[in-house]
């Protein structure tokens, strides 16, 4: 009984680090009577690096969000391997979701937690010690230039320094997919081109999807989808 | 402590300051209240709270029975129920529950708006273009929340008094006409006026607080939220300091 | 009634998922603890000085009534104590309650949900129910039957002091406990309870909920004050006809 359970940890904790492939099929989202996205059908391999554009309100975030698992679908499928998404009890897909880490659009920090401990987050909550967490995090936020700020609020932070936070909490736990939602709105140029180094840089061999209003020099990556008012327009 | 007390005390009395501001704002430009804003907010608070307040006249009317009857039956005088529970309704426990209930519900919808308003810039630019946000959108939301509230109150008051009859009957098995016979002897037009005033004084009250908790929000969606919370629990506490204060004016005015 | 599932329906979901993120990932004893020193120490201004002048006004009421049939203030103290104890004193903290605490909590979830920090807390493998609505939940079971407490003898002391003062009678006859029992203190102890549990389901269902923007906070807070209200009364006459049907 306890060699069985010790070996199924060991291959659930294999697994959650083993990319696979995101899919979905005529996949629709409505809110009320706002359609957000509407009979989307895509599939992205893993390890692969996509790039989404698309106005503001195209369904880039919902799109992005299906993805992950975060919103339901109102009809269609998301599929995560060859397992609907919809069809896991909770415990397994938040077991699963472990594999993916996503910077959001609006920042998303927890406003009564430092940033240190904002990125150490994801670390303490999958059981990483707090003396590995604390050089972990630290690591990363070197990474992206704020170890000065390590002890502040994000009240206290400006809008590129929020941003980079995100960045750094969502790659801490070496995720397998990567997602990334707007990640240079407000950013100088210079800031920009670190964080999208950054993002090239800790995705090789690993799934990244990022969405933008319209591609940058600054990311080059090869496959572009383009998102129009919901639909799934051009596949580069 | 002494600063917490001191800073507790410079908030009354800004509050207090603000509200004072806002009432004599409105009444100032009562004569030129921008009417469609009026009506607007009469339906809004008053028409599409009426479902809300019927329901909590229901349960309440039903409840202060159901609590006048622990009474009656412990202490055996089953026929004065009417009594008991008019004079409960009418003079306090009644009016003081709808008043909690509806303050939490338009003190909350009042403030969220307004200080959606406020965050989004839209009050500011009001004045911008030179239009007065106090005749076009403030006081006319006063009025009209004060006045849907009064006619909600009597209205709510009319049910619950028929609700409590009702479940007097099948609770207490008392025949109906029993119930309004003793309550019309013992209940008086001025016990029921003084319910009214109390009503109209709740809805001002609640209008008032809402509309200053509104529009000192700052923030984004945050701002929003605190706005709302505070002010539910202003609303609360004004209700309480106005029953405190009519209640004996009212008791000597109506015996 | 459909009403009757708008309010009960979404905190009934979340009350089963509360439990098993319990059950699964235990409770932070220091967030349970940050909840209770926010929800017992924000409302027991509101309470304490609330329920000082319901009393109050229930004395000033009582003397009118008196006065008019029987003289003697006193010879009806203590069966107001006994109703004050057993219906006035619950029902009212509950909704000062609701409404304070139904306020403040659907606020900061609302503003979390739109500002998408509780999608941010899924994606760093942590179960926001477990994060958020346990703290709350169990804070609230243990703050409300101690601000019932707290409430009725603010109400019962303000009683006894405004007609020792104002009206110069007796005004032990107040705080007189001999028509209470146990079956009272329970009866008020189980609604206390119930509202407990209710308050924070209700606020957390509606805030957790929020989409879209500042506008979807403002109404999460109005519908999370009105379900928490709403079913605070309702349970309160529940329990109420409950005792009195089973003669208590």
């Amino acid at each position: 009984m306890a060699m069985e359970s010790t070996l199924r940890a060991l291959v659930s904790a294999a697994l959650e680090q083993t990319a696979v492939p995101l899919s979905c099929e005529a996949l629709s989202v409505r809110f009320g009577r706002v359609e957000a996205l509407i009979e989307v059908s895509v599939t992205i391999a893993p390890g692969e690096q996509v790039l989404v554009t698309g106005q503001a309100a195209s369904g880039k975030t919902t799109w992005l969000k299906c993805l992950a698992g975060l919103q339901p679908p109102t009809s269609g499928q998301v599929r995560w391997g060859s397992d609907e998404v919809a069809r896991l009890d909770i415990e397994e897909r938040r077991r699963r979701q472990r594999s993916f880490g996503m910077v959001f659009q609006s920042d998303a920090l927890f406003d009564s937690m430092t940033v240190l401990d904002n990125v150490m987050l994801p670390l303490t909550k999958r059981q990483v010690p707090r003396d590995e967490a604390v050089e972990r995090a630290r690591a990363v936020l070197e990474r992206v230039g704020l170890t000065a700020a390590q002890g502040k609020r994000p009240e206290e932070l400006s809008g590129g320094m929020k941003k980079r936070v995100g960045v750094a909490r969502a790659i801490v736990a070496q995720p397998s997919i990567l997602l990334a939602d707007d990640p240079f709105a407000g950013l100088d140029p210079s800031t920009e081109r670190s964080i999208a180094e950054l993002l090239l840089e800790v995705s090789r061999g690993r799934t990244l999807v990022t969405a933008l209003p319209d591609p940058v020099a600054s990311l080059p990556l090869r496959r572009v989808l383009r998102f129009e008012q919901g639909r799934l327009g051009s596949v580069a | 402590m002494i600063r917490a007390l001191g800073a507790f005390g410079l908030g009354i009395a800004r509050l207090t300051g603000a509200l004072a501001l806002v009432l004599a704002r409105t009444a100032l430009n009562l004569p030129r209240l921008d009417r469609r804003e009026l009506f607007r907010s009469i339906v809004l608070f008053g028409y599409r709270s009426l479902p809300l307040a019927l329901m909590a006249a229901m349960l309440i009317g039903s409840t202060v029975v159901l609590q006048a009857g622990v009474y009656a039956v412990k202490f055996g005088a089953r026929l004065y129920t009417g009594w008991a529970a008019g004079y409960a309704l009418t003079r306090e426990f009644g009016p003081l529950l709808l008043g909690l209930v509806m303050a939490a519900r338009i003190g909350a919808r009042n403030a969220a708006e307004l200080a959606l308003l406020n965050v989004n810039g839209q009050i500011e630019g009001l004045r911008g273009i030179s239009l007065d946000p106090f005749r076009i959108l403030v006081a006319p939301r006063v009025v009209g929340s004060a006045v849907a509230i009064t006619c909600l109150g009597s209205v709510t008051f009319l049910v619950a008094v028929c609700f409590e009859a009702v479940s007097s009957y099948f609770s207490l098995g008392l025949p109906l006409r029993v119930f309004f016979d003793s309550y019309q002897d013992m209940l008086r037009v001025g016990d029921l006026v003084g319910g009214l005033a109390k009503t109209l004084a709740f809805g001002l009250a609640i209008a008032l607080v809402s509309t200053v908790a509104g529009l000192r929000a700052k923030g984004g969606a945050v701002g929003v939220g605190q706005a709302a919370a505070s002010a539910v629990v202003l609303s609360c506490a004004a209700i309480f300091s106005l029953d405190l204060i009519l209640t004996p004016f009212l008791t000597r005015l109506f015996g | 009634m459909s009403a009757l599932l708008r309010i009960f329906g979404a905190p009934a979901i979340l009350f089963a998922r509360t439990l098993s993120a319990i059950r699964q990932r235990g409770v932070d004893r220091r967030a349970t603890m940050v909840q209770l020193v926010e929800i017992g120490s924000n409302s027991s201004l509101l309470i304490v000085s609330g329920l000082a002048f319901f009393g109050a006004v229930m004395v000033t009421i009582a003397w009118a009534q008196t006065r008019k049939y029987t003289g003697n203030i006193t010879v009806v103290g203590p069966a107001y104590f006994e109703l004050m104890l057993r219906e006035f004193a619950p029902l009212l903290v509950a909704i000062l309650a609701a409404s304070r605490v139904g306020a403040s909590t659907s606020a900061e979830l609302a503003a979390m949900s739109v500002n998408e920090q509780i999608e941010a807390l899924e994606l760093c493998a942590a179960d926001p129910i477990a994060e958020l609505v346990t703290p709350r939940f169990i804070a609230s079971l243990i703050a409300l039957p101690a601000l019932m407490v707290i409430g009725t003898v603010a109400a019962a002391a303000s009683a006894r002091l405004v007609v020792t003062i104002v009206f110069g009678a007796d005004g032990s006859a107040f705080t007189d406990a001999r028509f209470v029992d146990a079956t009272d203190i329970l009866c008020a102890f189980v609604k206390a309870v119930f509202c407990g549990a209710f308050i924070p389901l209700a606020a957390a269902a509606r805030g957790l909920k929020a989409k879209g923007g500042a506008p979807a906070v403002g109404e999460a807070v109005t519908a999370a004050v009105v379900d928490a209200s709403m079913g605070c009364l309702l349970i309160d006459f529940v329990v109420a006809a409950a005792f009195l049907l089973i003669g208590v």
